[in-house]
């Protein structure tokens, strides 16, 4: 890849790149947290009298929010330091802010937070022995409840000629973005002001704004560079406290989390457990039952979207005439779920995917057979009802089991080849907008997201706006601005920057273009293109200079502008099918399929991966490095959800392995060489076709090690991560 | 002698490189106890400063004694204790003469890590994790330890107590490790990941050729790496047969103390034991070149 395809090399190779831990201002105080002692507390009291007695130390609890916080103490849904009770081990109950970190830490140390320990709730499996009841609805442990059927589904499987049902559990896994969360923050003149590493400033912006009780107006957030978000910096963390304290000190407050930190207060995926019932008549699936329980942390009621949104990748793109699913958000003391790239999806994909394989084999069909017979064509409806758009899942599961039929046949002992497959739609969150400003040299494209690492805002946007206008890239200017500033976007998330922020940035750009038709007295089209350093726009044979289609005043003020707008476009699904809870239309239908190709230590368990294929549906191709850096990034990761990574909670909700040591990501040791193969022409609903990618392909990497573990050794597990000690029980060794 | 003052948000640390060990030892003893350390690699040092685990305000870097060597006296080799893992790492006659040496120390860490790290810091910070020191118990090491009265030597084996606390008195410092002769020998490892991680369990076996005897050690259990008599015994002398190898992890299965924690179940650990030491052992009888 060349450095003029990132923009942002240059800056950051030479360190120029302010990042949040980067961030400091003169007379600035380092700011620390008091973290909750136990998982689950009646709290009596917290002293800060020893932290403030420590040079130019500020602190600040639980009493002092209603004297700082103009609204008498902000969201009192949310308060940001518990008033009565700790929910979760590791929760803030206090902040003090010093002039140097050591000191910050030493008055962190010195307040004396008093609690009665209470039973904690950290086992989903112990809180529900037996599986939930119609009782659960109104229990203050569950925080949503989900449920779908459609078509007959008891008689179906009452019918049905074989019956198979399955336990799965999945773990709790971390993001481990390599910058922690960090920002930096100052209250002066009613403005409430923060530098922070975010992947959505304005999400920020409206969080803090909440919590706080301030008016959304008087918030300004502005994004520093971001070194990998994950999902785990979509919303605010560490920034109304950072502003609590910057209002306490009369200064500006520096506050960064350490790594061990980062592991206990980070928002994440947390465990859960997943049965499956499939019942077939001659080799045809006719009904499916799926039953989810979702650790969700310390979540309020009604504020999680885990379950109904991945509840639909348990049914998998399958065809299934008759189906139950139901899911249950479980309330536990631990920290809120957060979203991890693809929220819960690449778990999902390993049951459904190793679950539908067990079936096959159990009734000695071809797993890979079985699930191509049922896969979704255009058209077809999905469970929830609505008809499947343009997919290049089934033309990418051919592919890889073409390349899985060649691998096999070279297949030495003990390795084994197993395919998953999985799907993803393009998110819209709250809609984006964009504004384009063209003049004679060039075209800048203003807008509120920063570049998180992925090339999403600067590669990505950068091509829409190319593509769109005709001009190369090395033309375009993608420009950030704070949210006091810049138009609104909901964020960096969900695969959605370049292919829905690309919307409003492609309809920018066509209203520019439409501009300069108008004043070239034409409605036809209209592309922009360079001539030596100026532009020209371009109608059939007619080309008129950019500089002159301009009016003085524009000239003057820098430019014509135009805005783009994109709210999303979702589908729509059959609401008779839906019994309780929410569920959420695709908005297309992005299509992956992996295969991999392991060796089996048959006698310690351990799992070698050693080839890897990605086939990734794109709609089109946007910018081919910044494509295939997603999918080599994700494989990586995915491997890590798939072998290693694992966040170990005890029975008393303590986090027992905060730190990279034993929380395991993958290293270049476990990355196998990678080949990967794009399939255009399935359109989707991003800019010109493209679809989102930055989350579909770590989603079928889990289900396909899976598969091929099973493949090598015959062991089957129903348990992530594979571990050697998982594996090796499996094939009892144990 | 060097002396810097580091001032990073943290802490004040005061950094010594003397580059004598009498001045070394001088640094440390002028500094109240409890905040001074020594770095030799810092692997576990840098860790514990910022997690805080560690007061130290003084750090006495031991990089510029003249101890990063290494010396080959007919069979026998003296590594300096300064010496980073990763030059022992490339030398020739390690791979060839200690192959279990050469494996155990590839087993380290990292690349980056190894060329900071030394063998004397990972004897003097003795974790039960310590891959190295499970192939020194097979190998016989001994250390030799300076002090300003003079120079006193024991077996790794005694030096090495517990996690974190070894044999060595206040005023000494690890001046080599000297490792009698060269085995055919060999080190085997069960983990996560092959690069950056703690070993579950790590098996060592060497065998002498002066009495024809083997020797086999444990690692990767608390409180520290052991040595098996008994397993060592059922090998009997030169090639075992399949027997005997399997009797012999038979019996390391049973003699380990073995624990349950978040790396691995007990079980799975006990497992391990006879794979890995069967493994070690067929390793360690492969023909190479300059053993025995």
């Amino acid at each position: 890849m060349s450095a003029a395809k990132r923009p942002d090399a240059a800056v950051k190779l030479a360190g120029g790149a302010v990042y949040g831990t980067d961030l400091e201002a003169p007379g600035m105080l380092w700011g620390a947290l008091v973290l909750a002692p136990v998982a689950h507390g009646r709290l009596r009291s917290v002293d800060l009298a020893g932290a403030r007695a420590l040079d130019g130390a500020v602190a600040v609890g639980p009493d002092d929010l209603a004297s700082l916080l103009p609204g008498g103490g902000g969201d009192p849904e949310r308060p940001i330091f518990p008033r009565a009770e700790i929910s979760y081990r590791s929760q803030p109950v206090a902040a003090v802010a010093a002039p140097t970190l050591e000191t910050a830490r030493r008055a962190a140390r010195a307040v004396r937070v008093d609690a009665e320990p209470l039973g904690v709730v950290a086992d989903l499996e112990a809180l529900f022995p037996e599986w939930p009841g119609s009782e659960a609805e109104r229990s203050p442990d569950i925080a949503a409840h989900v449920h779908a059927r459609h078509g007959g589904v008891e008689a179906a499987f009452r019918d049905a000629e074989t019956v198979v049902r399955e336990t799965y559990r999945t773990a709790s896994i971390h993001q481990v973005a390599l910058e922690p969360h960090a920002c930096l923050a100052e209250v002066r003149d009613g403005v409430w002001r923060v530098w922070t590493t975010t992947q959505s400033p304005f999400g920020v912006r409206e969080d803090t704004a909440s919590l706080l009780g301030v008016p959304e107006a008087s918030v300004v957030v502005e994004g520093t560079w971001v070194g990998g978000g994950f999902g785990g910096k979509g919303a605010s963390l560490l920034e109304p406290y950072a502003l609590v304290l910057a209002r306490a000190a009369g200064r500006p407050v520096r506050l960064a989390l350490g790594y061990r930190e980062e592991f206990l207060l980070g928002r994440t995926t947390l465990p859960a457990v997943v049965r499956m019932e499939t019942g077939v008549t001659a080799g045809r699936i006719v009904a499916r039952r799926v039953r989810l329980l979702l650790d969700v942390g310390t979540s309020l009621p009604g504020r999680d979207f885990a379950t109904g949104y991945s509840i639909g990748f348990l049914l998998g793109p399958y065809r299934t005439p008759a189906f139950e699913v139901e899911g249950y958000a479980v309330r536990t003391n631990k920290p809120p779920f957060g979203p991890h790239r693809a929220p819960f999806a690449p778990q999902c994909v390993f049951v459904v995917e190793s679950h539908l394989a067990h079936v096959a084999l159990e009734l000695g069909l071809d797993p890979e057979e079985f699930r191509a017979a049922h896969l979704w064509k255009e058209g077809d409806p999905t469970p929830l009802g609505q008809p499947v758009g343009p997919c290049g899942l089934a033309a990418a599961f051919e592919a890889a089991r073409a390349l899985a039929r060649r691998w096999r046949a070279e297949a030495a002992p003990g390795q084994g080849v197993g395919i998953g497959a999985g799907f993803w739609s393009t998110g819209t969150g709250a809609g984006g907008e964009a504004l384009a400003r063209l003049d004679g040299r060039g075209l800048t494209i203003l807008q509120g997201e920063r570049e998180i690492g992925s090339g999403s805002v600067l590669v990505g946007l950068r091509a829409v706006a190319a593509h769109a206008s005709g001009l190369s890239p090395a033309r375009i200017q993608i420009e950030y601005a704070d949210s006091s500033r810049a138009p609104f976007d909901s964020g960096v998330f969900g695969s959605r920057t370049t292919a829905a922020l690309g919307r409003a940035v492609e309809e920018a750009v066509r209203g520019l273009l439409t501009r300069l038709a108008e004043r070239m007295g034409t409605v036809g089209p209209v592309t922009l293109e360079e001539a030596g350093d100026g532009l020209v726009a371009v109608h059939r044979s007619e080309r008129r200079s950019v500089e002159e289609l301009l009016t003085p005043e524009e000239r003057a003020a820098g430019g014509l502008e135009a805005s783009g707008r994109h709210y999303g476009r979702a589908g729509s699904i059959d609401e008779r099918r839906v019994v309780a809870g929410t569920f959420y239309p695709y908005t297309d239908f992005t299509g992956s399929v992996h295969v991999a190709l392991v060796s089996v230590d048959r006698e310690t368990g351990s799992v070698r991966v050693d080839r890897y294929a990605a086939f990734q549906d794109v709609g089109r191709l946007v910018d081919e490095g910044s494509a295939r850096a997603q999918v080599e990034g994700a494989v990586a990761m995915g491997l890590g959800t798939a072998l290693t990574e694992e966040a170990i909670w005890s029975e008393d909700g303590r986090l027992e392995n905060p730190g990279l040591l034993d929380y395991r990501i993958p290293t270049l040791g476990e990355i196998p060489p990678l080949e990967i193969t794009f399939l255009e022409g399935f359109r989707g609903a991003g800019p010109d076709g493209a679809k989102g990618l930055g989350e579909p392909p770590i989603i079928p990497v889990p289900a396909a090690v899976a598969a091929a573990v099973r493949a090598a050794s015959g062991a089957h597990l129903t348990e992530l991560p594979l571990s050697a000690e998982r594996v090796a029980r499996a094939l009892k060794l144990l | 002698m060097d002396r810097l003052r580091v001032i990073g948000p943290v802490a004040e640390l005061e950094i010594f490189t003397p580059g004598t060990p009498e001045e070394a030892l001088a640094a440390i003893r002028a500094a109240p106890e409890g905040e001074v350390a020594v770095l030799a690699g810092g692997t576990d040092l840098l860790a514990d400063l910022e997690e805080e685990r560690s007061r130290a305000r003084r750090i006495v870097s031991l990089r510029r004694l003249p101890w990063r060597t290494l010396d080959w006296t007919g069979p026998s080799l003296s590594i300096g204790s300064t010496l980073p893992l990763r030059a022992l790492e490339l030398d020739p006659g390690v791979r060839s003469r200690l192959p279990g040496l050469y494996e155990a120390v590839h087993a380290v860490g990292s690349v980056p890590l190894r060329h900071r790290a030394t063998l004397g810091g990972n004897l003097a910070r003795s974790a039960p994790a310590s891959d190295l020191i499970p192939v020194l118990l097979a190998l016989d090491a001994e250390v030799e330890l300076f002090a300003a009265a003079g120079v006193r030597r024991l077996s790794v084996d005694r030096f090495v107590r517990a996690s974190r606390v070894t044999a060595i008195a206040p005023g000494e410092l690890i001046r080599s490790i000297r490792i009698p002769e060269a085995r055919p020998s060999a080190f085997r490892w069960q983990r996560v990941r092959l690069a950056n991680d703690i070993s579950q369990l790590a098996v060592a076996v060497a065998l002498s050729p002066s009495d024809r005897r083997w020797r086999v050690a444990v690692g990767g259990i608390p409180p520290r790496a052991i040595r098996l008599a008994e397993a060592a015994t059922a090998l009997g002398t030169g090639a075992p047969a399949e027997a005997a190898v399997r009797r012999a992890g038979e019996i390391a299965a049973r003699a380990v103390p073995l624990v349950a924690d978040r790396r691995a179940s007990e079980e799975y650990r006990r497992r391990l034991i006879g794979t890995l030491l069967a493994r070690a052992v067929a390793s360690a009888l492969l023909p190479r070149e300059g053993v025995g």
